[in-house]
């Protein structure tokens, strides 16, 4: 893609004078290529890459993870593992798999495909997106120290219920700070999350193209704002449960410790007030995904696109009202169980509408069953399968057996693995060729579908039963006449089936990013406007910002080629008269603020105070920094002809 | 992302032609972090209720602890800052950078007033009153809620501060280096001035209610003294800058979030004064 | 940047008036409703009423400072829709918590919480 003949330095002066000699502290980082380009980036497509890469890497690491728990109860009464270490492994193979896998892989889609979806050149603060990159992997890093210290990973379980994550539980011996890991890594997460996401509702409301009315948006972009929402207003909640937790484990305080006069309910009331959101903020992009790739591959629009767009807000409210389901067994009286059964019961109907038009998308169509298409349809039977146990749960009095049963954790895989991890494996397969310029082979991604299905199947169906028959979450082992052993053994059978299934999609993945299959623009003959720019897209994205008559607004550029050929001329003109198209700087500060974070947070951690200010010290000076540094910014003149780029700019 | 709209002609503060919604991008974000801090501080406050439903038994009284009056002073005090920044903005949207200026000197004067109040209250609660942060749920509860608050006027001060400080900086930008070194020196003298000044202050009101008289105040705290006064001439000497500035209309959007962000911190307190210290007089024994 | 400074605005006349007016007036009124509230829980009202017009005037107070001080009245409904879901669910939230704890199963029982010891 042939672009700048002419780079202009921005100003923000009416007389357009040239920028007098700024201190070096300011001068703003200018690479294209290298380790520093990456470093000081703010382009969204290359920070989405980041998340992208940074997610599957640590899916690996809670996959892992999860063997190491399926070894372990293989037989009965084995001595794989420790009880020590197991509930490491446990606690962090959710943690892993939720903060640091899932959502980072769903931020990677929000973060590429959403602005191209809107028609934007980037998000509204493009350092502040970067900023929340690096925070991201400052969590990540903070939460897997355990791996290298003493005092082991964190073992509480992902929801680190009250007592348990009280001083008292954490050896002296070997001065336990795994909990504390664990609180300061999800609060940093939690920064990330609500920074990344406060961006992405600014860009979505503020930053449409001319002609994109919110009931025109591409239903995966709706789904990035609900989810949006949902992180913005749920992560407070444990903000504050792991601000008391906090302050329990290092001032003294009583919030969770009963001698003090501390209530261990309050802990899973605010935990659960951000953990049921925190689902549906793991299921609202993967129901995004699955909304765009339906329809392209029936070869018909969504249908019932405004029930789909209303189900999505609907579940986003509810969700905020059913948080005590999790809670069922702890005693909080008839009308509070009542009442949330009753919520909870209700959110399955939006969910079953969506479900209802996916299938009503799918009627009738021309199917076209491509890999991406595999893993849709795929999602939309395991997550039906999900919802029904969720069903299940809803009901209180069923709800007793099953709690804190394996009949929960059959449940729950459904919903993530055949539902979000189905419809992001779906995303990878089908924007590939958008993101890289190449195609995934027809033959290995089924097979690797295949695989996975049958293994995730094997893996978690049979846990339904073990469940019902009693069988208990987060136990290190099993005697042998409970009658559990055969269903886990088939699960870990299964689970490596699984792995394997796993490991051939990502060297599929590998291989096709170095030597895939070539494809021009929109091999999938798409109706989105990311299909309408070169693949893979050049950093300003579109040539010209488009203008957007209808839903699905590639398809009808598709269909009125001549109307649009004259307003993109148009629009070229208009551009060119206001100085070109404007583009972002990249920065420092979004990586200096973003490891004073880290600094900071690691040495609180170690309760070690002086370190804990320097890392504060460093986050102000970069946040201040940042400020001062003032927006910047270039202009950039595309040539006439936007011929693809043969390089993939990673 | 063109912002060349905002630097040709006159300047609408209502509507950002460059947006879809004609929201500014920073108003807008600020708002979807009002609302996320509305949670925020809902929980707090859940807490704090939560935990006032069923207080153990020998649970101290807050009656016992509270000076009303104190907190109804601090009340008003913050409200007043309220208006102050509120007339801050109005200032900046006009041009009026010198109007801007002492405007928000004043909501920083009145938001380290209302601070010098906590830092009073709590000095008092735990020395007097008895009540620290771990020996009872209720000091727990209270001092995180009411702390937490603190924190977010301590930032709002913090950030009024800097926006003061860059309202010096020089039009004229060929000597970078030297505004850096002069706003640097400028922060510094102020956050020198909020430290050691409040520790003169409080040492004051402590002196007094020792019941000793000026005389052994000046002779204890001469120093501190001296310093803040030279402090406050410092700062009083940066203020009479009068080269151009870099700083008016096109700036009044970042005063306006800094504003909403200040009155944001203002309503919950209005939340808390009622919740936390007027509710323990009305309920039961 | 300070050729603007000077220049007239068609297009917000609202701007150039009685702006500061209202935010001193409002100051006031604000300040004698602080002094109300602080007066009322000497009135000997039973506790429900008291606490209801506790509620009611802090609520005056909040609503005022968000559509005049911050500006809500003039500003774009979105502004104004994007705050409330945030109020809405804190206060939901926090209301429903309350009810919880509040009722019978949910009273903590045990030695720290008997009358005799």
């Amino acid at each position: 893609m042939d672009q700048s003949l002419t780079k202009s330095e921005f100003v923000g002066h009416p007389e357009h004078e040239p920028v007098a000699k700024r201190s070096w502290l300011f001068a703003r980082p200018d690479h294209k290529t290298g380790l520093v380009s990456w470093l000081t980036t703010v382009d969204h497509k290359r920070i989405g890459f980041l998340y992208g890469i940074s997610a599957l890497f640590f899916f690996l690491v809670g996959g892992a993870e999860a063997l190491m728990i399926r070894i372990q109860l293989a037989v009965p009464n084995n001595t794989f593992l420790s009880a020590q270490t197991y509930n490491e492994m446990f606690t962090m193979h959710a943690t892993t798999m939720i903060f640091l896998a899932v959502m980072p892989l769903s931020a990677a889609f929000f973060n590429y495909i959403m602005p191209l979806q809107i028609g934007a050149r980037d998000v509204a603060f493009p350092r502040l997106n970067g900023f929340a990159f690096w925070v991201f992997l400052a969590g990540a890093i903070i939460l897997n120290v355990g791996f290298f210290v003493k005092s082991g990973l964190p073992d509480v379980g992902w929801f680190g219920y009250a007592p348990m994550s009280a001083k008292a539980y954490s050896s002296e011996f070997v001065g336990d700070m795994s909990s504390d890991l664990w609180v300061m890594g999800l609060q940093i997460l939690g920064v990330s999350s609500v920074i990344g996401s406060l961006n992405f509702i600014v860009t979505i409301i503020n930053m449409r193209a001319p002609g994109l009315t919110m009931m025109r948006l591409p239903v995966f972009t709706w789904m990035t704002l609900f989810t949006a929402f949902l992180i913005i207003l749920s992560f407070p909640a444990i903000t504050i449960a792991l601000v008391e937790v906090m302050m329990d484990r290092n001032f003294g305080t009583h919030f969770f410790e009963v001698s003090g006069g501390g209530l261990p309910i309050l802990w899973q009331h605010l935990f659960w007030v951000f953990g049921h959101p925190e689902v549906y903020i793991l299921i609202l992009p993967a129901m995004g995904i699955i909304s765009e790739i339906l329809p392209c591959f029936s070869r018909k629009p969504l249908f019932g696109y405004p029930i789909v767009v209303f189900s999505g807000a609907v579940i986003g409210f509810l969700g905020f009202g059913v948080w005590s389901h999790h809670m069922f067994t702890t005693g909080m009286g008839t009308v509070a169980t009542a009442a949330f059964a009753l919520a909870t019961m209700a959110i399955a109907v939006p969910t079953g509408v969506k479900i209802f038009n996916w299938i009503g998308t799918l009627w009738k169509g021309h199917l076209m069953m491509r890999t991406p298409m595999m893993f849709a349809l795929g999602f939309v039977w395991m997550f039906m399968m999900g919802g029904f146990s969720g069903i299940m749960h809803s009901a209180a009095p069923a709800d007793a057996q099953q709690q804190d049963s394996y009949f929960v954790v059959a449940h729950f895989h459904y919903v993530l693995i055949g539902g979000s991890i189905f419809a992001l494996l779906a995303g990878i397969h089908y924007w590939f060729p958008l993101i890289f310029g190449r195609k995934v082979s027809e033959f290995w991604g089924k097979l690797s579908f295949w695989v996975i299905f049958i293994g995730f199947n094997t893996t978690f169906f049979p846990m339904h039963f073990l469940g019902l028959n009693g069988m208990p979450r987060r136990t290190f082992t099993y005697d042998g006449n409970m009658g559990w052993t055969d269903i886990n053994f088939i699960a870990t059978v299964g689970a490596f089936i699984l792995g394997i299934g796993i490991a051939v999609y990502f060297a599929v993945m590998i291989y096709t990013y170095y030597k895939g299959e070539r494809v021009g623009r929109d091999p999938w003959d798409g109706r989105t406007l990311e299909w309408s720019i070169p693949n893979p897209p050049p950093p300003h994205n579109f040539d010209v910002t488009p203008h957007v008559h209808a839903r699905d607004a590639f398809w009808y550029e598709k269909e009125h080629k001549a109307e649009i050929a004259a307003e993109k001329a148009r629009q070229a003109a208009e551009d060119e008269a206001h100085g070109g198209i404007h583009m972002p700087s990249n920065s420092w500060f979004p990586i200096i603020t973003a490891c004073g974070m880290l600094t900071g947070s690691l040495f609180f951690a170690n309760h070690y105070m002086p370190g804990a200010i320097a890392g504060l010290a460093i986050t102000f000076l970069g946040a201040w920094m940042w400020s001062l540094e003032g927006p910047g910014g270039y202009h950039l003149h595309p040539t006439k002809d936007g011929g693809d780029s043969a390089d993939s700019n990673y | 992302m063109s912002s060349h709209a905002a630097t040709a002609g006159p300047i609408d503060h209502h509507h950002d032609a460059t947006t879809t919604t004609g929201i500014p991008h920073k108003k807008l974000f600020m708002w979807a972090f009002l609302a996320s801090d509305c949670m925020f501080f809902g929980s707090l406050i859940a807490t704090h209720l939560v935990y006032r439903l069923h207080p153990p038994v020998g649970s101290p009284d807050p009656r016992d602890i509270f000076s009303i009056e104190l907190t109804s002073g601090s009340t008003f005090i913050l409200l007043m800052s309220s208006l102050l920044m509120a007339l801050a903005v109005n200032a900046i949207q006009k041009g009026n950078v010198q109007t801007t200026r002492r405007m928000l000197l004043g909501t920083i004067v009145f938001g380290l007033i209302f601070l010098g109040g906590q830092v009073y209250e709590f000095n008092h609660f735990v020395h007097v009153g008895g009540l620290t942060l771990a020996n009872s749920v209720f000091g727990t509860t209270f001092y995180t809620l009411t702390g937490t608050h603190g924190t977010h006027v301590a930032i709002g001060v913090l950030w009024l501060v800097l926006m003061y400080i860059r309202s010096f900086k020089p039009a004229d930008e060929s000597n970078g280096q030297s505004w850096i070194l002069k706003g640097s020196a400028h922060f510094l003298a102020f956050v020198g001035v909020v430290v050691v000044g409040m520790y003169t202050l409080l040492a004051l009101i402590h002196a007094f209610e020792e019941g000793h008289g000026l005389g052994y105040y000046f002779s204890h705290h001469f120093i501190s003294f001296g310093i803040t006064l030279a402090l406050l001439a410092v700062l009083v000497a940066f203020a009479r800058q009068r080269t151009p500035v870099d700083f008016g209309e096109a700036n009044a959007i970042d005063v306006e979030s800094m504003g909403l962000y200040w009155h944001f911190v203002d309503i919950v307190w209005i939340i808390i004064f009622p919740v936390v210290y007027l509710l323990e007089y009305i309920v039961l024994p | 940047m300070s050729a603007s400074a000077t220049a007239e605005h068609p297009a917000d006349a609202h701007a150039n008036d009685g702006k500061f007016h209202i935010f001193v007036e409002l100051a006031m009124i604000l300040a004698v409703i602080t002094g109300a509230e602080l007066l009322v829980i000497y009135v000997p009202f039973p506790n429900s009423l008291v606490i209801t017009i506790l509620m009611a005037l802090s609520a005056i107070k909040f609503m005022a400072v968000i559509f005049i001080f911050m500006h809500l009245k003039w500003d774009k409904p979105f502004c104004t829709i994007l705050f409330f879901i945030g109020l809405i669910l804190g206060g939901g939230t926090l209301g429903a918590l309350l009810l919880i704890h509040g009722a019978k199963d949910s009273q903590p029982v045990g030695p720290a919480y008997e009358e005799q010891v």
